[in-house]
């Protein structure tokens, strides 16, 4: 059933998962901003300075501004819909969820509502740190806004996942750090692709999440490596898949029922 | 709601663990306000019974009904109906306990209003009310069992399902349970109990049903399945090795 009819109930999930990370801000808000900080001063004003990118029309600051706000969106949704499903399924409240009247579709909504909130969140505080160096404009704000929430989705659902395919911690954050960090890396986030070897960056266009990181550097200073209907419509696709994915699990109960 | 006397029906279900049969072809009925109790050794079949009448478990074959809905098709009708103590103390770590009954009571579509005022009711019946404000984990083995009632409750459900509720409780908070149960019984409520404790199936229970590695080897009302005898030569005598299906 791919409806709402427990609004209450999927307010009240929204609310636990989102109530969920901000008591614990010190360390699923804080951590990310501190190291936006850094890189920022590091690479985009103390090494920055000295790489030649005006060519682009931009500093290299205003470069790699647009690739962390990415890489923070992916991993703050990752982490948080993976953290609680799979604490939920390690210490078995997940029962409270599976126990009540909320279809499927509704208990993936509700995780999914922590993810994008803290996605969101992070992704918003990485741009207001980065105006304590140099003011960016937002090119096409509502562009932006249409990547993160499906940027936001594609990992919030990836989470749930891993959490559902986890048997213990360690298997938790595999795909992060063995498959999605990398790719996020390899997708520009610290370079332009013309700075890559010819073959790397044949084989890039082969990583989706380089449109993605494509597509919120657009969005961010109207420049791109891939055409931004592309990265659109690859968003788009991407976090429709992971979303009806992630909600067939859970109504075969995948890893939740016996 | 439909207006249906029966409250928990199974018919022929069959579950299976790998090669390994849980229940073998099981058939019963829980009328509307009965107190049930459902006993049986360790591993005979009483808590994936419990699972699968409240969705937590698939099954291979057979049709389970709450009220006349499948807990398969309308599962969000069923689980409205049904509320689970569970056996063992599954809360999320990161809440209070009022915290804990108000967001349970929100899946249940109760309002936050009317949810926090139940948690404060069912708090203060279970003598938790000074224990509104702290985490599952400084709560003694009692009063987890007790906050695990009013979580089953939190939603006013019509069938209660109680998986061994007073396992590890003193003797004074087990009389305390049994008065509550015979009280929501008297209500109307219809109580499905699991139990180790002969006394509390005979004291409490109006039908008694007995499961042996998968099957139902002895059902009916009080009188009926006692036949002058103890519950427990009873169950001994049902659950025997002499007895093996």
């Amino acid at each position: 059933m791919m409806m709402i009819t427990n609004t209450v109930g999927v307010i009240a999930l929204s609310k636990r998962e989102i109530r969920r990370f901000l008591v614990v801000a010190s360390q699923t808000i804080f951590p990310p901003l501190v190291t936006s900080l850094l890189f920022m001063f590091i690479f985009g004003v103390a090494i920055g300075k000295r790489i030649d990118f005006s060519g682009m029309g931009l500093s290299y600051l205003g470069f790699i501004v647009p690739g962390l706000m990415t890489i923070h969106l992916i991993s703050s949704s990752y982490e948080n819909t993976s953290s609680s499903l799979f604490i939920a399924r390690w210490h078995n409240h997940i029962q409270e969820v599976l126990l009540a009247p909320l279809s499927y579709f509704e208990i993936v909504l509700g995780l999914l509502a922590g993810g994008l909130a803290r996605g969101l969140m992070v992704c918003s505080g990485v741009y207001l740190i980065s105006l304590l160096f140099d003011v960016i404009p937002i090119m096409h704000p509502f562009i932006l806004v249409y990547f993160a929430i499906t940027i936001s989705v594609i990992f919030s659902c990836a989470g749930m996942l891993g959490a559902l395919w986890a048997e213990d911690f360690g298997m938790l954050n595999l795909w992060n750090v063995y498959f999605i960090v990398p790719l996020v890396m390899m997708g520009g986030v610290f370079h332009p692709m013309s700075m890559l070897p010819d073959i790397v960056q044949k084989i890039s266009v082969f990583n989706p999440l380089f449109y993605l990181v494509n597509g919120i550097r657009y969005s961010v200073t109207g420049i791109s490596d891939a055409p931004v209907l592309i990265c659109a419509a690859i968003s788009a696709f991407l976090s429709i898949a992971f979303f009806f994915f992630t909600v067939y699990l859970f109504k075969i109960g995948y890893k939740l029922r016996t | 709601m439909r207006n249906s006397q029966v409250a928990i029906k199974i018919n022929e279900l069959n579950k299976y663990y790998g090669k390994l049969c849980a229940l073998n072809n099981i058939s019963f009925e829980v009328q509307r306000g009965e107190f049930f109790a459902f006993l049986g050794p360790n591993g005979a079949g009483k808590t994936t019974t419990i699972n699968i009448i409240t969705g937590l478990s698939n099954y291979l074959s057979g049709k389970v009904e709450i009220f006349g809905y499948d807990v398969t098709k309308d599962y969000l009708k069923t689980r409205r109906l049904v509320g689970l103590c569970a056996q063992e103390y599954n809360f999320d770590p990161f809440l209070t306990t009022h915290q804990l009954l108000v967001y349970q009571a929100g899946y249940f579509s109760v309002l936050p209003k009317e949810a926090s005022k139940r948690a404060d009711e069912l708090l203060e019946r279970f003598g938790l009310s000074d224990k509104r404000n702290v985490r599952h984990r400084a709560l003694s083995g009692g009063m987890k069992k007790r906050l695990l009632l009013c979580r089953a409750l939190i939603h006013d459900p019509e069938i209660i399902i109680l998986d061994e509720p007073t396992a590890g409780c003193d003797l004074e908070l087990k009389f305390r349970i049994w008065d509550y149960l015979t009280q929501l019984n008297k209500e109307g409520k219809t109580i499905f109990l699991t139990t180790h404790y002969m006394e509390e199936a005979e004291r409490l229970c109006k039908t008694i049903g007995i499961i042996n590695r998968g099957r139902i080897v002895r059902i009916g009302n009080k009188i009926d399945v006692l036949r002058d005898q103890s519950l427990e030569s009873v169950f001994l005598e049902v659950t025997g090795p002499e007895k093996v299906y």
